[in-house]
């Protein structure tokens, strides 16, 4: 599958880097005039601010190519019409409107190519009083539900970390561009996508908008309690800013609990009477917590089969041994860090028989702007000239 | 646009997202249950507060448009219907423990072997194998586990989770369905054969920590939790404001990219009286550099947010929400369930489906997840009643028909050598 990327920052690439990982072939168009945001986010390698040593750049944009055009040139606008005859999708994260000011609106590219499909992600869609609105997951999360209910009753949301949304809506976008690939395939029809960040990520948060619409309550913060189970919480453990979760969702969780922290004469408490009494439960749990090494407190509770983990950090997910069993930290090539090679993450899911290929991070600054345009676009030395002339490859 | 395609859904409120997108699309989904119903049936809250196998919020929210076959898959004879089930499908999608797979003879190489085509995915909290694939788990441990947890909340609190509502496994889940028509397409296009996806709620929720959990393996300084922003080596960056009527999320960061909608918002401020010129025309490409390197005094970027403070509190949230759209600044206001069901935007899109429940009328959801200019996705019906098509679904010759020629996989095609 062959996919022009247009997009940027992480909603688009995020979708992309997938499809990238099983196989398709990304072309994707960044100007160092106009680089993409996502150079400028943290984390970044040996802390070098540098906008190729940036870890979220090189995750989002692992094993892609990258041409460098500078859309504000004309000859730039006819390199994307040859894209688009060589593409069989063509994905952008523009503003809504954005395309079709280059000439290259969904309706033309459809035109010109039918079987085409032209998938178009931003925060609330393409159509609407709100469609212009610009910006990046943390608003979308913001506007779709997300902040409000995350955080303490007593204080103000603090939300999700980062832009939320623009991590849960690549799933249903590489679903949707996907199917759009196989109604292709099955009739020869291709189409356009409007997709919206926000639409996507309120399937998220469903029950919780019928909870509003037919029993006419709103979710408040609630900090890590459960609606209905206890003990819900995250635990203090020995040490500076130290913490364990531990959920008890059955009864037998909690029987192995409450034997665990040395009150088993509480063991038959049921599930509404734990709840009533969860103020008084969470102090007992903590007061068990707090006197030992998070890990240690893990590994009891594990064996007693009671659902609990220790609070990660990057030091310790990064050598967790689950994560490494599954080569969730994977060494790619990368063309200017030393060494020559990052650190990326790998697939989330494993195909049994099509395994994923990540070998490399993400391109510098038009690193395959040559081999695009002579590879893949059959351009000759003085067609490629003509396009630096006209400054339409910066 | 799925249409011809045949789901069979063994997982319980874990994995039924993964089959309500594949249903959104087009395919047909069997919810396969136990006697008694799925466990979601029993997940509250539930319609009117009746606690009720057919009133849970959460199993409506997930199960629209599939059919629900009741199974019980401790009797034989259970166990056959479901395989004979599954020889007959494209795809099935189980959250089952590896002794509940080991039990329903369902290891990856037994289903393969009674169906080459079948897709057959497993959605767990760490993966079917590994050291922790036993493991007890829950969401809220699973976010704990993934890295996610330790950069969210307030810093003088515990870490906190994402919502009140479970992530972790619907992460996991709506990756699974992106992961099966990936899987598909290698089918439909290359080889004919099916394969075992497996899904891992611990790398799937890990995608929501914006890679922060390479900072370790790249030598990058950690990050720690501030409420409402980010914490850049060890500096408070600011994310979120209160304003007159709520709080509103505010993207206030530097760089080429960004710089032009900060400047947009300081000319504001400016134009307004909350700042000084000087203030206003700070180098906003360069600032975060400049803070990280001492130019620009951190004290000055705290004495900049207490004027943003002043400000927004002279705004509403529509009036910060218009200036989004009139002035090209990033803000978004926090909105709760009721503010996005009010929302005009949403509603102009056509977005709420208003689905006929029987007794209860109309109920509002939220539907289709992306519009499609040539195979619009159809509006879904309510969740099936507990073993509505049992009968219907069991009478049909499943597993024995031979696949019809337009959705038979092609014979592999050489890849090509671009």
């Amino acid at each position: 599958m062959k996919i022009l990327d247009l997009s940027w920052v992480m909603a688009g690439p995020a979708a992309s880097r997938v499809l990238a990982d099983y196989g398709a072939e990304i072309v994707r168009i960044e100007s160092e005039t106009r680089p993409d945001g996502a150079r400028t986010l943290q984390p970044f390698r040996d802390n070098v601010t540098d906008p190729h040593y940036s870890g979220l750049w090189n995750n989002m944009n692992a094993g892609k190519r990258e041409l460098s055009l500078n859309l504000a040139k004309e000859e730039a606008i006819d390199v994307l019409w040859d894209l688009v005859a060589w593409a069989d999708v063509v994905l952008e994260t523009f503003s809504p409107g954005s395309l079709a000011r280059m000439g290259l609106s969904p309706d033309a590219m459809l035109e010109r190519k039918p079987g085409i499909v032209v998938a178009s992600s931003c925060l609330m869609g393409q159509t609407g009083p709100l469609a212009k609105l610009a910006g990046f997951g943390t608003m979308a999360a913001a506007i779709s539900g997300f902040f409000y209910p995350v955080g303490w009753p007593d204080r103000a949301p603090c939300g999700p970390f980062g832009a939320y949304t623009d991590y849960t809506s690549p799933r249903w976008f590489v679903a949707a561009i996907l199917a759009a690939v196989e109604h292709q395939r099955a009739t020869g029809v291709g189409q356009h996508i409007d997709f919206s960040q926000a639409e996507s990520a309120m399937h998220l948060l469903a029950p919780a908008l019928l909870e509003r619409s037919i029993n006419g309550r709103t979710w408040e913060r609630a900090g890590n309690k459960d609606l209905v189970h206890a003990p819900h919480g995250v635990y203090p453990a020995a040490g500076d800013d130290r913490w364990i979760a531990i959920a008890c969702t059955g009864q037998a969780e909690w029987q192995a609990l409450a034997e665990v922290i040395g009150r088993s004469d509480l063991g038959g408490l049921e599930g509404a009477r734990r709840k009533q009494r969860e103020t008084e439960l969470d102090e007992l749990v903590g007061a068990w917590t707090r006197q030992r090494d998070a890990v240690d407190a893990m590994i009891t509770l594990q064996a007693s089969g009671v659902p609990s983990h220790v609070v990660q950090n990057s030091d310790e997910v990064s050598v967790d041994p689950q994560l490494l069993h599954r080569n969730h930290f994977v060494e790619v090539a990368h063309s200017t860090q030393p060494g020559g090679t990052t650190i990326v993450e790998g697939t989330r899911f494993v195909l049994s028989r099509t395994p994923a290929a990540i070998t490399t991070g993400g391109p510098t600054f038009g690193e395959h702007t040559f081999e695009t345009l002579s590879e893949i676009l059959g351009y000759d030395s003085d067609r490629i000239a003509e396009l630096a002339a006209a400054e339409a490859l910066e | 646009m799925l249409e011809d395609y045949r789901v069979i859904d063994l997982s319980d409120e874990r994995g039924h997202l993964a089959g309500q997108i594949l249903r959104q699309l087009g395919a047909e989904v069997i919810a396969v249950e136990p006697t008694g119903g799925s466990s979601a049936r029993r997940l509250g809250p539930f319609a009117g507060d009746v606690e009720d196998t057919e009133r849970s919020l959460h199993h409506w929210s997930y199960n629209r448009g599939k059919k629900s076959v009741v199974l019980d898959l401790d009797a034989p004879d259970g166990r056959a219907a479901l395989h004979r089930l599954i020889a007959g499908a494209d795809v099935l999608i189980e959250t089952c423990s590896s002794e509940e797979r080991s039990r329903l003879g369902l290891e990856p190489h037994e289903s393969a072997a009674s169906n080459p085509a079948l897709i057959h995915v497993s959605i767990t909290a760490f993966g079917s194998t590994g050291p922790k694939a036993n493991w007890a788990a829950s969401d809220l441990t699973i976010q704990a586990a993934c890295g996610n947890m330790v950069i969210t909340g307030d810093k003088d609190r515990p870490p906190l989770r994402v919502g009140t509502l479970p992530q972790a496994f619907h992460n996991a889940a709506s990756e699974a369905a992106a992961a099966v028509l990936i899987a598909l397409h290698e089918r439909q296009t290359r080889s004919g054969l099916g394969q075992h996806i497996d899904a891992s709620a611990q790398q799937s929720m890990n995608q929501c920590a914006q890679s922060m959990m390479l900072a370790e393996p790249t030598n990058a300084v950690m990050t720690t939790r501030i409420a409402g922003g980010a914490n850049l080596q060890g500096i408070d960056i600011q994310l979120m404001w209160p304003c007159k009527d709520g709080h509103v999320s505010v993207t206030l960061l530097f760089g080429l990219m960004i710089a032009p909608f900060t400047q947009n918002l300081f000319d504001w401020v400016c134009e307004e009286g909350f700042c000084d010129e000087a203030a206003r025309d700070k180098d906003w490409v360069n600032y975060a550099v400049m803070l990280l390197d001492g130019r620009e005094p951190v004290a000055e970027y705290e004495r900049l947010k207490g004027l943003l403070t002043e400000f927004f509190a002279t705004k509403t949230k529509a009036e910060l929400l218009h200036a989004s759209l009139t002035r090209r600044v990033l803000i978004a206001p926090v909105w709760n369930a009721e503010d996005v069901l009010d929302s005009e935007q949403f509603a102009s899109r056509g977005y709420w489906e208003d689905v006929e429940h029987p007794h209860l009328g109309p109920i509002r959801y939220p539907g289709a997840f992306a519009r499609f200019s040539a195979a619009p996705l159809e509006k879904l019906p309510a969740a099936p009643a507990l073993g509505a098509h049992t009968e219907a679904v069991l009478a049909a010759p499943l597993g024995t028909q031979a696949l019809p020629s337009h959705r038979a996989p092609p014979p592999p095609i050489p890849r090509s050598t671009t």
